[in-house]
């Protein structure tokens, strides 16, 4: 039995396509017709655009009826793929001669590309950091490591009475306070990379072969730690690139709107309005 | 000295009685009726003698003819025992809903709920003057009054029976915390009523159990005959046959009435497993009875390799062994054992009605369509197969990963549980948000708790099938909305005491301290901070439903009822 999901998404394929299709084939018949179509692709552009920024007000309004954010989101996904034929219908596929509209245009292509990257990253990302574990709210996340790195400093100095060795407490010294201290390999996360860790892990494993065994058990509290860590690093990489993410998309998008509507003041003023066609 | 304006008095149970002007001379004819003056005093403890129970948790309540007391369906929380007059039970199929005269939960008016976007307060925790000072109705049936117009035409086909002073009802709904299982009218042109809130009930069943022995003997009259016609089996029976059956049918209550402290601390130690349950049948022994599900929940397992595998769990309305006898009287010379074990989790109310009565008297007449298919040679079969793999379903389509750990976590208890697809959860956090500007700025989840299988589980209120956190509430504050059936807490009679947080299996109620709407925290006359508890609401009063689900935009979370597996497992795979 075919999955909901596959099926939703064959479904919204199919309209989109169909919805291209007429678009194309009525701009076609329209050409010949009306020698001003561009006002009303360019109209129906900002009508598309205003009702793709409406996905965030319905997240602001959670108190209303008005859908569920998945449903919005599935047709703002489409919606804005659709909104990338219509503009190349509006600037007739050409790259606008005008500085002005070069912007703008630039503009949308970055709010689409801003938008396309985001949703195949919100798709990425989940099953990664599911899969990787060590799931922590991106909030506590400091607090998290401010008490691992605390944990593992007492570890590690009360290793020195309890071994009668400084060994533990120097490799600690050396190779762990920093690691533990601070957020570190946030792009390798992102990349996937696990060299640093396996570095870490090859310095412990090596030091291991010298130890006591009461050494060697603190030392083991200690690789757990550091692998907890080093999750929790991953955790706040990924999370923050998805929270970022959005910081790039509707700040663009917000300017986008501003733009555009300085772009119809400008065509209005300059060509004496839709109606003189 | 003036009281300044952020403090005021703090509230205990009696602070909080059922009904705050019950006069003395009632309380005293109360006291001298049956069977409550047949009660020894002694029997009591000193800090919470019988009187004090009856002034705190009872109330006297006049109905007219025609005028509903109870309405099936609804979560009670409290029984009635008639002083005069009589009422008339309606038994199924019962009035219709239109009759009954159910109100939709009242919603916010639609400015109310737009006005969230700039009346929230900037302040966390701000309570109005009403919620603060206390002295609300907690009881979710007594808001409206519903009288029936021409009584026998709107009964119709329905039976009825009459009850007279002296008896008692509800008192099932009331301790199981099950809906009511029939509406009940006032027969009489002028009935009283008293009506006793479970906390008291409770109290008064701990001391005397003559009340015990008597509210089982009344389940048997009145009320057993219907809970048996609640399953699919016996609905052929002629009611000379079911009263057969209903002789012979044994009551078996099973765990703690509060079984969340017991679960918590194993739950904590790590030790939470399989061999602590009560078992109630043992896979391999002799079939010697059908045991159906009143209230609460059984796990189905079956042996595998040295352990066992969680196959279901069975809540109210499901048996356990219907199929091996089926197949023993069909087949005696082939008889089996019982093919799985059952065992409790939670408190659990069962009627158990041994295999002769089910071989003389109800299978014969049963048509084939009730009856359970017959065991399959391959069922039968012991071999080392995974019993999963065999029991095939929402079962498999779940796994056993995700199975162990929805029973061994009491999952299924919830009702609208929070499920987070991690797979596809972008940890946007939009849920907390959207369920922050639907409660004042209060988010009433944290999007946290345990995860097996990629699924999480979160701290939210679930709307348990058995909310054991009404069990310690002195002021009945936490509640199941009557038509809904979600749990919530009246804010204005939560008198803070930490109860319910205390009792909640999965930590789903916070306590907070509570602000005044200028913003300054609310203390009693020792400056000692004034607690309420809070929790998810199911966005009761909002529009749409759950804000947190709504505004999801991955669809990621789900409130999800487990007592279907089967549309858990669809969801699973979507
Ligand atoms: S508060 Fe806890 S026990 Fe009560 S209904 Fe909610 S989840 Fe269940
Ligand atoms: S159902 Fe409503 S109250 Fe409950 S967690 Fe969701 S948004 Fe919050
Ligand atoms: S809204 Fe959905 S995707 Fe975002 S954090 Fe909540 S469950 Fe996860």
């Amino acid at each position: 039995m075919m999955r909901t999901t596959i099926k939703r998404r064959l479904s919204g394929v199919v309209l989109l396509l169909a919805a291209v299709v007429a678009l194309f084939w009525g701009h076609r018949q329209l050409v010949p017709v009306m020698r001003h179509l561009a006002y009303l692709t360019g109209w129906f552009l900002l009508a598309v655009c205003l009702f793709l920024t409406a996905y965030n007000a319905r997240k602001k309004l959670p108190f209303l009826p008005l859908g569920n954010s998945r449903t919005w989101l599935q047709i703002h996904a489409y919606v804005g793929y659709f909104s990338l034929a219509l503009f190349f219908v509006h600037t007739g596929w050409r790259w606008p001669s005008g500085a002005f509209e070069a912007v703008l245009a630039s503009l949308y292509l970055a709010v689409a590309a801003s938008g396309v990257v985001g949703l195949v990253w919100s798709r990425i990302v989940p099953r990664r950091l599911t899969a990787r574990g060590c799931e922590a709210l991106y909030e506590r996340i400091p607090m998290i490591r401010r008490k691992l790195a605390e944990d593992a400093e007492a570890l590690a100095l009360a290793s020195v009475a309890t071994t009668r060795s400084t060994a533990v407490a120097d490799f600690y010294k050396l190779h762990l306070a920093g690691f533990l201290g601070r957020p570190m390999n946030g792009w390798r996360h992102l990349a996937e990379v696990r060299s640093p860790l396996m570095r870490i892990k090859a310095l412990i494993a090596d030091l291991d072969r010298f130890l006591a065994p009461d050494q060697r058990k603190v030392l083991g509290e200690l690789a757990v730690m550091v692998a907890q860590k080093d999750g929790l690093d991953y955790q706040r990489s990924l999370q923050l690139s998805l929270k970022l993410w959005l910081f790039v998309h509707i700040p663009l998008t917000y300017s986008l709107l501003i733009l555009t509507f300085l772009h119809v003041v400008i065509v209005f003023a300059f060509s004496g309005g839709a109606g003189a066609n | 000295m003036d009281t300044p304006r952020n403090q005021v008095e703090r509230l205990g149970r009696q602070d909080n009685p059922f009904d705050p002007e019950f006069p003395e001379t009632d309380l005293d004819r109360i006291a001298a009726l049956a069977p409550f003056k047949d009660m020894d005093p002694a029997s009591f403890s000193k800090k919470q003698p019988l009187r004090m129970i009856l002034q705190s948790d009872t109330r006297l309540r006049r109905f007219k003819r025609g005028e509903i007391i109870v309405r099936a369906g609804d979560y009670g929380s409290s029984a009635f025992m008639i002083v005069s007059g009589d009422v008339r039970v309606v038994l199924p199929p019962g009035l219709p809903d239109r009759v009954l005269g159910r109100r939709e939960p009242a919603k916010r008016s639609v400015f109310r709920a737009v006005a969230q976007l700039w009346a929230n307060h900037r302040n966390p925790e701000v309570r109005t003057p009403e919620e603060l000072g206390g002295g609300g109705s907690a009881d979710a049936e007594s808001g409206s009054r519903v009288f029936l117009q021409d009584v026998p035409r709107l009964i119709g086909k329905s039976k009825t029976v009459t009850l007279g002073p002296g008896e008692f009802f509800g008192e099932i709904a009331a301790l199981s915390r099950m809906p009511r299982t029939a509406t009940i009218l006032c027969d009489s042109d002028d009935a009283e009523l008293l009506e006793i809130r479970w906390q008291g009930l409770r109290d008064i069943l701990k001391h005397d159990p003559a009340l015990r022995a008597h509210i089982d003997a009344l389940y048997r009259k009145n009320t057993l005959s219907n809970a048996l016609r609640s399953f699919p089996i016996f609905q052929h029976l002629d009611e000379e046959q079911l009263a057969q059956v209903a002789a012979q049918t044994q009551f078996g209550t099973y765990g703690e009435y509060d079984w969340s402290g017991d679960y918590k601390k194993l739950a904590k130690a790590g030790t939470n497993s399989i061999d602590k349950e009560t078992v109630i049948a043992q896979e391999g022994d002799y079939p010697d009875g059908v045991i159906f599900i009143r209230s609460g929940f059984g796990r189905l397992s079956k042996r595998f390799g040295s352990g066992q595998r969680t196959l279901n769990y069975l809540g109210a309305g499901r048996w356990f062994g219907l199929r091996e006898i089926t197949h023993n009287w069909r087949d005696p010379g082939s008889a089996v054992p019982f093919q799985y074990s059952l065992r409790v989790i939670g408190y659990t109310h069962t009627l158990f009605v041994p295999t002769r009565v089910m071989e003389q008297v109800v299978l014969p007449g049963a048509p084939n369509s009730l009856l359970p298919r017959p065991l399959t040679p391959d069922e039968l079969d012991v071999d080392d197969d995974d019993p999963l793999k065999e029991q095939g379903g929402f079962a498999q389509r779940i796994g056993p990963e995700l199975m162990e750990f929805l029973t061994g976590r009491r999952i299924f208890n919830g009702t609208a549980t929070m499920v987070i697809d991690l797979a596809r959860c972008t940890r946007c956090d939009d849920c907390v948000r959207a369920c922050a500007a639907t409660h004042d700025n209060n988010p009433r989840f944290l999007r946290q708790g345990p995860v097996s299988s990629g699924i999480q589980v979160a701290q939210s209120c679930m709307h348990c099938v058995d909310p054991v956190c009404m069990i310690g509430c002195p002021t009945g504050a936490i509640h199941r909305d009557a038509s809904a059936g979600d749990v919530v807490i009246n804010q204005a009679t939560c008198i803070g005491c930490t109860s319910c947080a205390n009792n909640c299996p999965y930590d789903a109620i916070r306590m907070v301290e509570a602000r005044d709407p200028g913003g300054d925290f609310v203390t009693d006359k020792e400056y000692r901070p004034i607690l309420k508890a809070t929790k998810c609401d199911h966005c009761i009063d909002q529009y749409g439903g759950p804000a947190c689900e709504r505004a999801c935009p991955h669809d990621a979370l789900k409130r999800m009822d487990m007592t279907r597996l089967d549309t858990f497992a669809t969801w699973l795979n979507r």
